[in-house]
């Protein structure tokens, strides 16, 4: 990989900063022009140092700190996420690999992908009786596509060297799998991950503002309720940077993984 | 350039042709009629071909690009099937590629994401299934030694020379120790100085197995073809090719690379397959 000179890190810290100055500039006009009913980023920072104090405090089901919030959600993102993995991953392979499962999946697949997460919601509280596995099937359901499409993509796009080597040496269906197969379409299976844990963080403030309960979705319901626009600011501020940190996350594998740029 | 092994335990030529001779056949080329259906109706590349070759015969296959040379080769590899005809190796009709026919490919087909020892070794691996794992290890060791790059066998196929892959390509074939080589313009990409050693490489490996290996190597250059091989096959220009001849090369071996061009034998071989090649010599005025 290549290595990064300080002189660049310290450009790239500058543009960051320069596009941060931007959107609160927008932001504060915002609230210059609404009359200050969307509050500025002053008021806004404020009650985020508050919220961000004691965030672990737990005063009850209705009343707990914005860090159990996150980390609620977190865990049934990572949930819903594992499980549309699991389902994706051996979907696209089959889909990629064989003609007869891309044509047998394919329609299936591009009918389920636009629909809405909202749409799944009560299907979701019919079949798990409770919300939380609602809110886990809507994130497993929607964020499942792009990692079978992608994986589709990888392994259908395999070129014929590579299988060529598969025939040649005799590989066994395992031996294709685990030493061809799968490592040529890594790259794009983690390219498929990124857009599906993007999608799933989406998807996570929908579903908890319908199940309610703990959650960063629910917690700015609550403050809407609440009628607390700071802490609907701090939140979609925190929902923003963690979606962030996720792409990061992923770019960091994409990059480990491809073998291509070795 | 230095020679081949120990010269004293081979054979001289004429008694060396006459054993190739009576030996049999490993490839048996019946009639292959090679057709691919295309959007522009149906295109012949190779039309009613048939050659025999012997078990441990170097045949070098020549022609203009696209005559079909890579075509033909396929169908004994099992990369392609022929529309009519059959290609009968080790005295099986060939349906698939497999284990007996070693290829090494054109484009070396190394996979990107294994070391130069993972290559081989997955293919050892696959081939070699009743060795124990010690075994299949010593395999692939030796042949990384035999093809000098012990040094490099850590690296990825995409951190060496065109040299380099050549040679892991090469030891891959060998390591699984087939009775036919397939060898598709091996040395194509390479400088004159690599493939020169290539070729004694090559030949070193074949003289350490008792020139018991088939190989059939596709190629376009006449000088490569007259030091490897027993014969040449000249093909006609495609579509729907032909064999146009079969020149054997009665040369002496162990062949000297350097002392071979003065042979009066390979001057006369070496005009005889540009004649063949080239129709004119000259741009008419």
């Amino acid at each position: 990989m290549k290595s990064i000179s300080i002189k660049e890190i310290a450009t790239n810290v500058a543009y960051f900063l320069a596009s941060m100055a931007i959107l609160l500039g927008l932001w504060h006009l915002i609230s210059v022009i609404t009359k200050a009913e969307i509050p500025n980023p002053a008021s806004t920072w404020i009650v985020f140092k508050e919220l961000v104090a004691d965030p672990f405090y737990d005063y009850g089901p209705n009343d707990k700190g914005i860090g159990i919030q996150l980390l609620s959600s977190l865990g049934r993102v990572s949930t819903g996420f594992a499980l549309g993995s699991l389902i994706a991953i051996p979907m696209g392979l089959l889909m990629g690999s064989t003609q007869i499962g891309m044509k047998l999946l394919n329609p299936i697949v591009q009918i389920l992908r636009p629909v809405s997460p909202l749409a799944w919601f009560p299907l979701g509280l019919l079949a798990f009786k409770a919300s939380d596995g609602a809110t886990i099937f809507i994130i497993a359901i929607t964020s499942l596509w792009p990692t079978v499409i992608n994986t589709a993509f990888g392994v259908s796009s395999i070129p014929d060297d590579h299988k060529n080597v598969g025939k040649a040496f005799g590989f066994s269906k395992w031996k294709y799998l685990t030493k061809i197969m799968l490592p040529f379409a890594l790259p794009h299976i983690i390219t498929g991950l990124r857009l599906s844990i993007g999608i799933a963080w989406v998807v996570i403030v929908a579903g908890e503002m319908l199940s309610g309960g703990v959650g960063i979705g629910f917690f700015v319901w609550d403050s809407w309720n609440g009628l607390s626009l700071e802490r609907i600011l701090v939140a979609i501020l925190i929902i923003g940077t963690v979606g962030l940190l996720f792409d990061k996350a992923f770019n960091a594998l994409q990059n480990a993984f491809s073998w291509e740029k070795k | 350039m230095n020679n081949i092994v120990n010269p004293n335990q081979l054979v001289d030529s004429a008694s060396d042709f006459h054993k190739i001779n009576s030996r049999e056949n490993s490839i048996d080329i019946k009639n292959v009629t090679v057709s691919f259906k295309g959007s522009k109706g149906t295109f012949t590349a190779v039309k009613d071909i048939s050659l025999e070759v012997k078990k441990g015969e170097i045949v070098a296959l020549i022609g203009h690009s696209g005559c079909g040379k890579s075509t033909l080769m396929n169908t004994i590899s099992g990369m392609v099937t022929p529309s009519s005809g059959e290609v009968i190796a080790n005295g099986n009709v060939v349906k698939d590629p497999g284990p007996d026919r070693g290829i090494v490919f054109q484009n070396y087909s190394l996979l990107p994401w294994m070391s130069v020892y993972k290559n081989i070794y997955e293919a050892v691996d696959s081939v070699l299934k009743d060795k124990t794992s010690a075994e299949k290890h010593a395999v692939v060791d030796h042949y990384i030694q035999m093809v000098n790059l012990t040094p490099h066998k850590d690296k990825l196929p995409g951190q060496l020379s065109g040299g380099m892959k050549q040679r892991v390509a090469i030891a891959r074939a060998f390591a699984i120790n087939p009775s036919i080589l397939l060898l598709d313009e091996p040395f194509g990409a390479l400088d004159a100085l690599t493939k020169g050693s290539m070729h004694i490489e090559l030949l070193k490996l074949w003289n350490l197995d008792n020139r018991n290996k088939t190989i059939v190597m596709v190629t376009h250059d006449i000088e490569e073809a007259i030091f490897l091989a027993d014969k040449v096959v000249v093909m006609n220009n495609g579509p729907a090719a032909t064999i146009k001849k079969i020149v054997d090369i009665k040369l002496p071996r162990p062949r000297n690379k350097k002392d071979i061009t003065h042979d009066p034998e390979y001057i006369r071989v070496h005009d005889e397959l540009l004649s063949l090649l080239f129709d004119k010599f000259s741009i008419e005025d």
